[in-house]
């Protein structure tokens, strides 16, 4: 994935926390935006453990349903390309109590 | 909490001309979108954070564009953006729609009347290798480019029957991007065919038919070769993506290098909340999907629900602005705030210009029709990417319902096999369930049942379902 | 219309798991069994309950006063039958029917709940039901991923749960290849009495009208038994309970027990696929006719207040289930009787009507149709079918049927 550069002015970058990595995002943008931009194109991992990517950006398909939770505020199931990049966020893409 | 006199469920060209009509006649009302910003997938805003030059400043998305200026400078209009409606109930004196914005617990909107205007969505098609990341639907990749402002692919593959494909591959090229390649599963004598079928009807409108001729000229310039007779039967690649696209073309079969590969076969319409709550809905021809039924007022078949745009039947954005404008105009007489005789003159009003323009959306229809194009899918491919439930596996409970007789819809072979029991509800798969029942049956797939729609209608933080006021 | 030459030896009216049961043990048993369905097998209440084996003593009977769990102790003794039932039924049928019985829960929050199960803990061990309670400690030791919070909870190692998506299908297909007919979308739009005592029903299904003759007919149609009966004149005491259920997205195995609470509704759950299944009770409303009278041919509508207290109380027992999903909450319409008790068996006023419905049949269901099919076929249950069965006699609800007139 490639921000488009030309005519676009964006705000000052931020960082968001996906999988535990630090990730340059900018607010405003989708946290799905935040993960394409990580270069990996999963969101999720099959019944049979191969990797899922989004598909509609619209909120349809739920493919790109990850857990936000905002500082320390609780984990939350929510659909990637709804959800607005702000500063604090935390992000994963498998589930968070299991991971730990 | 006092009620609104409308609510309206989408901002998008249908909400936005309703909100318009019904703001007029002095009747509150707040438009709830899950969009952060009105505009609708149509005219899908960059974030408020952004500033974006020439943003969607093409001819065909003018008269939307004033309209959403319009609306969204008035003041009177209660935006609830960010927001899902997981429900739509009667109430008192009118309805209660259940409300999450994913973090601040459920909210409650109580409304006299309600308006939904939920657009439509990609119809996802199965065929083999569509669940690779990197295989998205048109939308997503529109969506991505125009509002969030990103390429999501260095090459990209637009395949489907639908000539969204044409203005999509512009965008992409204006954006910096490169398309390898725009393919059209049907021969180019076909979509002739169906286009000069309609064409004398579809003139009384002629801007969006002199849109996709320039189009397709612009594209040709551009180097982005459009292909007819060009049927993408399967997607290729690693874990990591696709890496290819298959076409049986007339000379047996290429594959085409790409890293996203976007299909594009029609829309459904979004019509889960109308289905929830039990008004009618019929089966929408030709892409299929579940439309609302209404009168014409735009009323459905509950009392105090209105419906317009895509919800009612895919027919493109200009046909929704004047819907919504019908069902405002509606609702305002309805509720009293609109005498009778100036209702009347304004409905006819638009009535008319909705009238024009059924040549060219027939004329699309007809262009777009994936019926007879529809990729195979079988055996292992999966129908239902929710749950990986694999076309044979549809199949095979098909013929176990078959055997118990034929009184059986879409909800008997979800309770067999587990599609459209995943996160996306179904919405996904119901379609191609229906097309295979249908098919099995020997009947139309309107006279198949569908999933019946629940609570919620957006699947639900349980977390957002147990905050927020009681 | 057409005649009636037919020759079946029992009309069997609804296609859920009683009905699919009890057809496929008839047939076995030699009887030519039609069986109708007005939808397709398995709509009702059947398909739409949560699939719970639940064996001990339930809340609903507990929460009535001491008079009414001693008497609803007595369905215990049913429940140790319907427990070797379940352990034997896959083999029997010959089908995966997704039944695990890993063991069942049913959990304390108070002193005043841990009193309340220990009462109810004496009880079953004194029926030879070997519930065991468990302090917190041992609860937590027990199932790790339940709040640490809970004081207690019974524990009986033969509860679990089965999937209730396939379980019909399997006795329908049974049911079939044993002989039985099977037509769907076929409803009964009257019954009366011959002066033969047969039965004579008409039938409207996909190819039209169609009346047949019959000397027995079994109602297992749910909360439309009443109406069924009506057709007749007579009264079976069932009324309608709409509930809801609702179910999350699938996750890791976490939860392999059933639990249930004793001082709250609640039923919980994981499925094979790993969806935690969410119920125990709570009501969901009968749609309305336009004159303010229930319409039971509509879709029980969703409580809103009521899903979000069965959540509450969910997620309380198990705070995992907070970063979740909710997938979909449904509603499904079962019954209960006058007495709590399931009504099964013949109807006294009606030689050759016999009718089983009433609640808790997805656990019961299998046992009392093997049960009941006895009866049928062979004029009495055997040896130790009798006794149970005999609790649940129509014959109690008689008074009801007095101004009964037939043929």
């Amino acid at each position: 994935m490639k921000r488009i550069e030309d005519n676009v002015a964006r705000p000052a970058s931020i960082t968001v926390l996906i999988d535990g990595v630090a990730l340059r995002a900018y607010p405003g943008e989708t946290v799905a935006v935040a993960v394409l931009a990580s270069d990996t194109r999963r969101f999720r991992d099959d019944r049979g453990g191969r990797p899922r990517g989004m598909f509609c950006n619209m909120g349809t398909c739920a493919e790109c349903t990850v857990w936000i939770a905002r500082g320390d505020g609780p984990w939350r199931r929510l659909r990637a390309c709804l959800v607005p990049v702000e500063p604090g966020l935390r992000i994963t893409t498998r589930d968070p109590e299991a991971a730990a | 909490m006092s009620a609104y006199d409308v609510a309206i469920v989408g901002g998008g060209p249908a909400g936005l001309a309703a909100a318009e009509r019904t703001l007029a006649a002095g009747l509150s009302t707040c438009i709830v979108d899950e969009q952060q910003r009105p505009g609708g997938q149509i005219l899908r805003q960059p974030p408020a954070t952004f500033a974006v030059a020439g943003w969607l400043d093409g001819a065909p998305y003018r008269q939307a564009r004033a309209l959403l200026a319009r609306v969204a400078a008035d003041k009177a209009l209660h935006w609830r953006g960010g927001v899902s409606v997981l429900g739509i109930a009667p109430d008192a004196d009118g309805f209660v729609l259940s409300l999450s914005d994913g973090c601040e617990g459920l909210r409650d909107v109580r409304a006299r009347r309600v308006l939904v205007a939920g657009g439509c969505y990609d119809m996802p098609v199965a065929l083999p290798g569509w669940t690779l990341p990197g295989v998205m639907s048109a939308g997503a990749v529109q969506t991505l480019v125009k509002a969030q402002q990103v390429l999501p692919g260095q090459r990209i593959v637009l395949f489907g029957t639908h000539p969204l494909m044409i203005v999509l591959a512009q965008q992409i090229v204006a954006a910096g991007g490169r398309v390898d390649a725009v393919c059209f599963a049907q021969p180019f004598a076909v979509i002739a065919k169906a286009a000069l079928a309609h064409l004398a009807r579809a003139l009384w409108t002629p801007a969006p038919l002199l849109a996709a001729a320039a189009g397709l000229a612009a594209l040709r310039r551009s180097g982005v070769p459009v292909r007819f007779s060009a049927p993408v039967v399967r997607c290729e690649g690693s874990d990591q993506g696709v890496m290819r696209v298959v076409i049986a073309g007339t000379h047996g079969e290429e594959a085409l290098a790409c890293d996203v590969a976007a299909q594009c076969y029609g829309f459904l319409p979004q019509a889960d909340l109308v289905r929830q709550i039990g008004a009618r809905v019929r089966w929408s021809g030709p892409a299929g999907g579940w439309e609302a039924v209404h009168d014409d007022a735009m009323r459905a078949s509950v009392p105090g629900l209105y419906v317009a745009g895509e919800t009612t039947g895919v027919a493109g954005s200009d046909a929704a602005m004047v819907e919504g404008a019908l069902a405002g105009i509606g609702m305002a007489r309805d509720a009293g705030a609109l005498g009778e005789p100036a209702a009347q003159r304004a409905m006819r009003q638009v009535r008319r210009a909705r009238a024009r323009m059924q040549g060219f959306i027939d004329l699309l229809r007809a262009v777009a029709d994936p019926c007879a194009f529809l990729p195979e899918a079988a055996g292992e491919t999966l129908l239902c990417r929710c749950e990986d439930v694999s076309a044979g596996a549809v199949d095979a409970a098909i013929a176990d319902a078959g055997h118990l007789g034929q009184a059986y819809g879409a909800s008997a072979i979800k309770l067999r096999c587990r599609a459209g029991m995943g996160l996306c509800q179904g919405r996904s798969c119901e379609h191609a369930l229906i097309r295979r029942i249908a098919a099995a049956r020997g009947c139309a797939e309107r006279d198949v049942a569908g999933f019946r729609a629940r609570f919620p209608a957006r699947a639900v933080s349980i977390a957002d379902m147990l905050d927020g006021p009681a | 219309m057409a005649a009636v030459p037919t020759s079946f030896d029992i009309l069997i009216v609804g296609g859920g798991l009683v009905g699919a049961a009890s057809a496929w043990h008839l047939a076995r048993l030699g009887l030519k069994v039609l069986l109708v369905e007005r939808g397709h097998p398995n709509a009702g209440a059947s398909g739409q309950n949560a699939g719970s084996l639940h064996f001990q003593i339930e809340r609903r009977f507990l929460e009535q006063g001491e008079q009414a769990a001693v008497d609803g102790a007595r369905i215990v003794t049913l429940n140790r039958l319907a427990i070797e039932e379940w352990r034997g039924l896959e083999n029997l049928l010959g089908r995966p029917l997704d039944v695990a019985m890993h063991g069942g829960l049913m959990v304390a929050e108070t002193e005043a709940d841990m009193d309340l199960l220990a009462f109810k803990v004496a009880r079953e061990n004194a029926l030879g039901l070997d519930t065991q309670l468990l302090d917190a400690a041992q609860l937590r030791a027990r199932a790790p991923c339940l709040s640490p919070a809970l004081a207690g909870a019974a524990w009986l190692e033969s509860e679990g749960h089965a999937n209730p998506r396939i379980l019909v299908d399997a006795y329908a297909a049974g049911a079939q290849a044993q002989g039985a007919q099977i037509r769907t979308g076929t409803a009964v739009t009257a019954m009366a009495m011959a002066r033969d005592g047969t039965y004579r029903v008409t039938l409207d299904g996909p190819d039209g009208a169609l009346a047949v003759q019959v000397p027995r007919v079994l109602l297992a149609a749910g909360h439309r038994v009443p109406h069924l009966a009506g057709l007749l004149g007579l009264n079976v005491p069932l009324y309608a309970a709409p509930l809801m259920m609702s179910v999350t997205d699938r996750t890791e195995p976490v939860l392999p027990y059933l639990i249930q609470h004793v001082g709250a509704r609640l039923s919980m759950k994981q499925t094979e696929d790993g969806n935690l299944l969410i119920g125990g009770g709570w009501a969901s409303r009968l749609a309305k006719r336009a004159d303010g009278t229930p319409d039971l041919d509509q879709p029980a509508i969703m409580d809103r207040a009521n899903l979000r207290a069965n959540l509450a109380v969910a997620a309380r027992v198990m705070p995992l289930l907070k970063r979740r999903a909710l997938l979909r909450t449904w509603t499904g319409t079962t019954c209960i009787s006058a007495d709590q008790l399931p009504i099964v068996g013949e109807i006294a006023a009606a030689p050759g009507l016999f009718v089983a419905a009433g609640g808790s049949l997805f656990t019961l269901g299998p046992v009392l149709a093997r049960l009941l099919a006895q009866t049928i076929a062979q004029g009495s249950a055997q040896g130790i079918g009798a006794g149970p069965l005999a609790l649940f006699q129509p014959r109690r609800f008689a008074h009801l049927d007095a101004f009964a007139v037939l043929p």
